[in-house]
């Protein structure tokens, strides 16, 4: 076991170096429009030889990366191929340090597995080798809760607003943050009634540094690009979703199929939908605000317009983080077998749509239900375990809802 | 006598209205035996200008012609167009074989470009759109489909033919291609309805559509410039390319006459031309011109002056020598005569463009640009691509034999298509080296669209419009090089489809999920938590226990 994990990490940084990019850089399954490194090769191309990478084509990237990838960072491989085994690394490492600072372990007995469940877990390390710029978000997102769970309100709100550039839903995660930076990030799903140390003052001053980070960040991004198209270009397309490439997600074969005079209204109503979760989650969870964002983040990998299968799963690799709702858990085989399904169909249906031509687009279709069936199956049973800890086992009895 | 006399009458009543109707054929036999038949009609309107695009508005001076297509003449004043091309083509026009077409706007499908003045009261973008609708009325072609998502405006390329006045405005050009319109006879009937003498007299009466539009490639074009010199002109093409070995009635045989070709010949000449005149070019070969013998000889062209001949007008072309071994001397003329003359070549520029790629969500795009002369010819690459298919521009990979050579894309400008709206427009200054072939390559993603944006037929894909190539002749190397753009064949792309029978089936089965998912997950927050107390097995087994 020792040797694991830094086995694990050479052979991540020795898979850079081979040419398995090149035959994934197009896969729909690991690539979003929103995420995909052609698409932001293409805009880091467009905006040397002076053309505005904003005013048109399939260029959907943060003016963030534009700037990151046009000056600091070479394009050349196996550069990029580094910089995503190191964002591997990095969130590995922080899913790690979540878990110290959450179990207020320091032994570090279970970083290993803890690293281990982010570096193998193929949902993540697929994507992260087609140069998914999701690996990028993954690693912001967990740095940001390392920060927010050491209580350090600027870099965690800093770093959630950098997250929010590069896909607008992260925003949503902003009131479970605010919370964590002021409540312990211990588990507090056993104790439900301890008292909230949250307060008003400290909450909207947070808000207003959120708000800051954000208009930082855009000030920046218009430097750089020198109008607001971008914000169109970035933060529109997931609002009015003008490329429908198959994804793992819900919006893209709904929004094919939709008759025209109905998609604005349907748009609306799945962007809202993403809104509704926030608040009841929050409130429910208010003893953990971890725990709220870890839900969040498995609804969003659901619902979120140009989800990757990196999406769900940095959610089932933060499950490790939450070893008390193990023996809670209704139906993990149901899930697992849902997973195991969802993950062999989906590659190949896909192929059998686009590359065989043997099947059409309703099959595709049918494995991403599955697929939304298995998250959403995981996220409900971790719901339900996360509130059913706080009774613990009696026996004679049995707690159900009413 | 008489005739005559009438016809310089009706000359000195053109002249008075100066305008001038001239008609021309040019016959031309192709290294495989085909011939070529283009069919010119000028209008010339004499020391008029275009209308300037700053009297939109205002009334415009009242227009009467005689010989001049007033049809097309209102058009051209309401939108105040100053230079418009329409091209309708079917088929591919084969550089290899057939050389340069003698008009060289052969782009398959509709092309339309038109140069328009800016105009304080009506945006340049309205009166495209209006001067497509019209010329959709006029010539019973789908052009209102050359709408936004297929008009781009060129930096480089598609340089006026004629003049551009001054009219304190500046000029703008749009252009839009339409691979898959196809001409047909409906598109001749109106088109003929624009000449002074229609089909019954002149050259124009050789416009047969059963021969026409039966014919290997056929197309017709639409060309409308201004010169200060001169003045306005309207030039009305019908370009074929016929094949004379299937409609011989002697046996297979390349000889042709006009009675072959057309099944028609000219009754009489149309009394209002001012020239009307058949070119017949041949370039090589032992051959005989029967009777008529050419009023004139310039060298490989004889060139015959209807009115001067006697009527009904034949001319016919034959090869004596052939007569031994007809079908044979078919076949090696089908066949083998472009391989026998490998070495000197129809183009000097060969141009060649494929799409490959097995699946439906991305493909590369295949360009070879072959110079067959001895000295380096710039090219400008003209690329406008519907949404349908994006470029990686970032990915273009330029080779010559195997060799890598990003330098010779001197320089390029680039509009990056929108997801449902206009097209991608790209122009690269390409040098192609002497006597080689450059190599382009480019991945390209191809588009997902909602189902109603596809077409009826929507499996059988969609035409790509052509590429063009434009050489860039510099005045000081004048070595009597002959570079006219080029247009590469349509290109047809495969996109996924949806499946168009399920979008309640979509609607309903997506909405379940979200609203399964979304009701557990309130359920489990909105409910309270009990404590039940559960029966010990001991009490519960004896009443299940012959389960």
């Amino acid at each position: 076991m020792a040797y694991a994990i830094p086995a694990a990490i050479a052979g991540r940084f020795l898979l850079s170096f081979t040419s398995i990019y090149d035959s994934l850089k197009y896969d729909h399954l690991l690539t979003s429009p929103l995420t995909s490194y052609p698409r932001l090769q293409e805009g880091v191309f467009l905006y040397k030889h002076g053309i505005d990478p904003y005013s048109g084509g399939g260029f959907y990237h943060s003016p963030l990366l534009l700037s990151l990838f046009s000056t600091v960072l070479p394009q050349y491989s196996p550069i990029p191929q580094l910089l995503w085994a190191s964002c591997d690394i990095i969130s590995a490492y922080s899913l790690a340090q979540i878990w110290r600072l959450r179990s207020k372990d320091e032994t570090g007995r279970r970083d290993g597995r803890i690293a281990g469940s982010y570096l193998l877990n193929p949902y993540l390390f697929l994507p992260s080798l087609a140069l998914s710029t999701s690996s990028l978000e993954n690693a912001l997102f967990l740095t940001a809760i390392v920060f927010a769970c050491r209580g350090k309100t600027v870099p965690s709100l800093f770093t959630l607003a950098l997250l929010s550039h590069l896909s607008l839903p992260s925003v949503l995660f902003l009131p479970p943050f605010v919370m964590l930076l002021h409540v312990s990030p211990t588990s507090a799903l056993a104790s439900a009634t301890k008292e909230s140390t949250l307060r008003l003052g400290s909450s909207i001053k947070s808000f207003f540094i959120f708000a800051i980070c954000m208009s930082f960040a855009s000030v920046c991004n218009l430097i750089t690009t020198g109008g607001w198209d971008w914000v169109y270009r970035t933060w529109g397309t997931g609002l009015l979703l003008p490329d429908l490439s198959p994804n793992t997600g819900l919006w893209w074969y709904f929004f094919t199929e939709m008759f025209d005079h109905f998609r604005p209204y349907f748009l609306m109503v799945f962007s809202v939908h993403l809104l509704i979760y926030v608040a009841p989650v929050c409130m429910k969870f208010k003893h953990d605000p971890l725990f709220a964002i870890f839900i969040l983040q498995g609804l969003l990998a659901i619902f979120k317009p140009y989800p990757t299968l990196s999406d769900p799963g940095l959610f089932l690799s933060m499950i490790s983080v939450f070893p008390e709702i193990f023996p809670y858990l209704r139906h993990p085989i149901v899930t697992a077998l849902l997973h195991l399904h969802a993950s062999l169909l989906l590659p190949l249906f896909h192929s059998l749509w686009l590359a065989q031509g043997t099947g059409n687009a309703n099959f595709f279709y049918a494995s991403t239900l599955v697929f939304g069936m298995a998250n959403g199956a995981a996220v409900t049973d971790c719901m339900w375990a996360g509130l059913r800890v706080a009774f613990g086992q009696k026996d004679g009895v049995e707690y159900v809802q009413e | 006598m008489k005739l005559l006399a009438f016809c310089f009458g009706l000359f000195a009543v053109v002249r008075a209205h100066d305008e001038e109707f001239r008609e021309h054929l040019h016959l031309r036999h192709l290294d495989d035996g085909r011939v070529s038949a283009l069919f010119s009609f000028t209008t010339l309107l004499k020391d008029t200008a275009p209308r300037s695009p700053l009297s939109i508005g205002e009334d415009d001076i009242p227009q009467h012609y005689t010989l001049f297509p007033l049809a097309l003449g209102q058009v051209l004043r309401e939108h105040a167009v100053t230079e418009v091309h329409l091209t309708l083509n079917a088929g591919k026009w084969d550089y290899t074989r057939w050389g340069y077409p003698e008009d060289p706007a052969v782009a398959t499908g509709a092309e339309l470009w038109a140069w328009m003045g800016e105009s304080p009261s009506i945006s340049i973008d309205e009166r495209w759109k209006g001067l497509r609708n019209s010329l959709a009325g006029l010539f019973c072609a789908s052009l209102g489909s050359l709408d936004e998502m297929r008009t781009t405006s060129p930096m480089y390329s598609f340089r006026p033919e004629g003049s551009l006045p001054l009219f304190n405005q500046t000029h703008k050009l749009r252009h839009a291609l339409l691979p898959s319109e196809h001409v047909c006879t409906e598109n001749l009937t109106p088109f003929v309805k624009l000449l002074p003498c229609k089909t019954s007299t002149g050259i124009a009466s050789l416009l047969n559509p059963h021969r026409l539009f039966d014919a290997d490639w056929h197309g017709m074009g639409v060309h409308v410039k201004w010169d200060p010199k001169t003045g306005i002109s309207v030039q009305l093409n019908f370009q074929t390319v016929l094949d004379p070995v299937r409609h011989s009635s002697r046996g297979q045989r390349v000889d042709f006459s006009l009675k072959t070709l057309f099944d028609r010949e000219i009754p009489k000449a149309c009394p209002v031309a001012a020239d009307s005149v058949i070119d017949v070019f041949m370039a090589e070969g032992e051959y005989n011109i029967v009777a008529p013998g050419p009023s004139i000889m310039e060298g490989e062209l004889a060139k015959f002056i209807v009115p001067e001949l006697p009527m009904p007008l034949d001319i016919a072309v034959r090869w004596p020598g052939e007569a031994s071994n007809l079908f044979m001397n078919v076949l090696q003329y089908s066949n083998h005569a472009p391989a026998s003359k490998q070495n000197s070549h129809p183009t000097n520029i060969e141009v060649l463009r494929t799409l490959t790629g097995a699946t439906q969500s991305y493909g590369k795009l295949h360009v070879e640009v072959k110079n067959n002369l001895d000295s380096d010819v710039d090219v400008i690459y003209v690329e406008t691509m519907p949404w349908l298919v994006q470029f990686y521009i970032h990915t273009l990979k330029l080779s010559v034999d195997g060799k890598e050579r990003q330098d010779l894309l001197k320089h390029f400008s680039y509009k990056p298509s929108e997801a449902h709206g206009r097209p991608m427009l790209f122009e690269g200054v390409l040098t192609v080296p002497a006597k080689s072939t450059v190599r382009l390559t480019l991945d390209v993603l191809k588009s997902f669209l909602r189902y109603t944006e596809h077409q009826p037929d929507a499996q059988r894909g969609w035409d790509l419009p052509p590429a063009v190539f434009i050489p860039i002749t510099n005045n000081n190397s004048s070595e009597g090089r002959i570079l006219r753009r080029l247009y590469t064949p349509a290109v047809l792309v495969d996109l996924a489809t949806p499946d168009f029978s399920m979008p309640y089936n979509v609607i309903i089965m997506s909405s379940t999920l979200i609203a399964l998912i979304f009701g557990s997950v309130f359920n489990l927050l909105t409910r309270k938590f009990v404590a039940l107390p559960v029966e010990g097995p001991s009490e519960s087994e004896p009443s299940t226990g012959t389960k």
